[in-house]
């Protein structure tokens, strides 16, 4: 089964499984309050902005808390490709754009223009692997190009130092979430959170079928929906609050992060300039060469993509960094900077 | 070219971020919007408790053995909007009496404390509501003699009248909803003319703890 489905049908599992709790009395609550009964795991940006806006230490609150703190060391972004519904609405998002897009010249030509040579590099390593592992997502931004070439010249190379920084706008928000909820005492993302409203939207709808009760928060729900993740196309890598949290705790994540058999990985065993595994990553990561990548590793949703583009399956994602039967972790912490890695070549390349 | 060069923040991403982080600040202000009082579960009656900590997590409107829990709607005002309220037109609210001895199941599940009764309260010492009977729509005051919310009173809050029809007695009324569950005025065409509502309704308290109500009672 290919990743994709796979990641599709755990989400779909998690909204089948709440739409149940929604008609019997069982108490699963919704993402936002996870559990049975009176057990819950909450929303974390819920638990602090409502003990910020009622300003009270609520115990359960708390203890969630740190319950999801430890998860997110443990397991980074996971929640994002796995768990939550937003990226599942956004695909309906690529259904529109397929048919309206159809009249328009294909986006992958114009990034080809741009920087030739490394797309085609990019595509002998593909070819390379005879079956084109290549995923079939078009590489439409500048940064995804030059991630792939490595031999470029000067000029080049400071467009391959574009990276995304430390703080972006989702930082922002969440900051915003945090005082907005302690200034006005209550939890003002909440009205806007586009997983809340995600589940409200089926409540609504199964109350709407199941009792008749017509009301405009139908409306409402679905048309602040669509303006999230229908038109804010980069809701969740620059807006979203939760997106923020968990990437800043991601930092110290060090279990389940992309680690690659040097031996086998193409780049090391062959010179070949592959590059695939950054090819498919949607988090702009560069597996590889971390040190370089345009999104840092902390912004891992632990999707595997990189893992199945991997033509020689020299990359996984391990439990624990530095497992034997890996040779060497891609870290960067790894061996690829001192030991005459590819990484030092290129660095002396472009000096 | 290491993990030095990242950068702190791009200024694209700083201009974008505060005004996305404005955005939230700003939606803060719906909080100076007038809300209606609303009639919430037992343990959400006191000022703002609700709207302050509710995360519009669901999990009440789930455990409701009674399934009276229902959403707020946008009309009940910006900031009550998904969080809970009660709809008796089913059911009302026994405090969990039958599924859990009279522990209410959804201050239990709440996990922000938006729901939570003070120390000792309980069905007895605390109210939800105070029914309140119109007489233009009741059966009874046009001598059909209907006494259906009168018998399905738990808390002994109704009488009757010299003509048998029933009244609230307001300081015993709980609140409970069982008199609306069963009241058949809508059901009857001619009486219920101009009604949107049954004849005897739960309405909340203000805060200053008097009834809200609709219309000036004659
Ligand atoms: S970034 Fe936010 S909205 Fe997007 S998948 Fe992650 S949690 Fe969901
Ligand atoms: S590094 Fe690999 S697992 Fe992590 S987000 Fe990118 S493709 Fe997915
Ligand atoms: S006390 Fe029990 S019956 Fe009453 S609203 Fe709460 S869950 Fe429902
Ligand atoms: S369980 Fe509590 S937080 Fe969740 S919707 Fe009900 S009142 Fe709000
Ligand atoms: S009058 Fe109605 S709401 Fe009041 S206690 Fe009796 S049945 Fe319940």
């Amino acid at each position: 089964m290919r990743i994709a489905s796979l990641r599709v049908l755990v989400a779909l599992a998690v909204i089948a499984l709440i739409t149940i709790g929604f008609v019997t009395n069982i108490g699963i609550g919704t993402l936002s309050s996870f559990g049975w009964s009176d057990i819950s795991i909450l929303c974390p940006l819920g638990a602090l902005t409502t003990m910020l806006g009622a300003k009270i230490l609520v115990p359960r609150a708390l203890i969630a808390l740190v319950i999801v703190v430890i998860l997110i060391v443990l397991v980074g972004r996971a929640f994002c490709s796995w768990v939550c519904p937003v990226p599942l609405l956004q695909k309906l998002r690529a259904v529109f754009r397929k048919d309206s897009k159809l009249t328009t010249p294909d986006e992958e030509s114009t990034v080809g223009t741009g920087d030739t040579d490394t797309t085609a590099t990019c595509r002998s390593a593909a070819s390379l692997k005879t079956q084109s592992t290549a995923p079939p997502r078009v590489a439409g931004k500048a940064e995804k190009a030059s991630l792939c070439h490595s031999n470029g010249d000067a000029s080049n190379c400071s467009s391959c130092a574009q990276k995304r920084g430390t703080l972006d706008p989702r930082h922002f928000v969440l900051g915003g979430s945090l005082l907005s909820a302690a200034l006005f005492g209550f939890p003002v993302f909440c009205l806007i959170c586009p997983i809340g409203l995600s589940f409200a939207a089926i409540l609504l709808v199964v109350r709407l079928f199941s009792e008749g009760d017509l009301t405009w928060s139908i409306v409402i729900v679905l048309l602040l929906l669509t303006v999230e993740v229908l038109i804010f196309r980069k809701w969740c890598s620059q807006i979203c609050p939760l997106s923020a949290f968990m990437s800043l705790l991601a930092k110290v994540n060090r279990t389940f992060r992309p680690a690659i058999n040097k031996a086998t990985c193409l780049e090391t065993a062959k010179g070949i300039d592959c590059g695939l595994c950054a090819k498919a990553c949607p988090e702009d990561i560069d597996p590889r060469h971390p040190k370089r990548s345009y999104a840092p590793m902390s912004e891992c949703t632990k999707c595997l993509e990189c893992a199945k583009a991997c033509p020689t399956k020299a990359l996984r994602l391990p439990f624990l960094p530095g497992s034997r039967a890996n040779g060497a972790g891609s870290d960067d912490s790894g061996g690829l900077g001192g030991s005459g890695g590819p990484n030092t070549s290129e660095q002396e390349r472009a000096a | 070219m290491g993990e030095s060069e990242r950068p702190g923040i791009t200024r694209r991403s700083a201009v974008v971020g505060a005004g996305a982080a404005a955005v939230v600040l700003g939606l803060g202000g719906f909080r100076f919007l007038p809300t209606e009082p609303t009639l919430r579960p037992p343990g959400g009656q006191a000022t703002d408790q609700v709207v302050s900590a509710c995360i519009r997590c669901e999990k009440c409107y789930e455990i409701c053995p009674r399934e009276v829990i229902v959403p707020s709607h946008i009309e009940a005002g910006i900031l009550n909007m998904r969080t809970p309220t009660l709809d008796f037109s089913g059911d009302y609210c026994d405090w969990c009496g039958e599924a859990n001895n009279g522990d209410p199941l959804c201050d239990k599940v709440c996990p922000t404390l938006a729901l939570r009764l003070p120390e000792g309260a309980s069905a007895k010492n605390t109210i939800i509501g105070v029914a309140e009977l119109y007489t233009t729509w009741c059966l009874a005051y046009k001598l059909i003699g209907c006494r259906f919310c009168y018998d399905a009173c738990p808390y002994e809050a109704m009488e009757l009248d010299g003509n048998n029809r029933p009244y609230v007695l307001n300081d015993r009324c709980n609140g409970c909803g069982a008199c609306e569950s069963v009241c058949v005025s809508l059901q009857s065409g001619s009486i219920a003319e101009g009604a949107d509502e049954r004849a005897i309704i739960v309405r909340p308290l203000r805060q200053d703890g008097s009834v809200l109500y609709r219309w000036k009672p004659s």
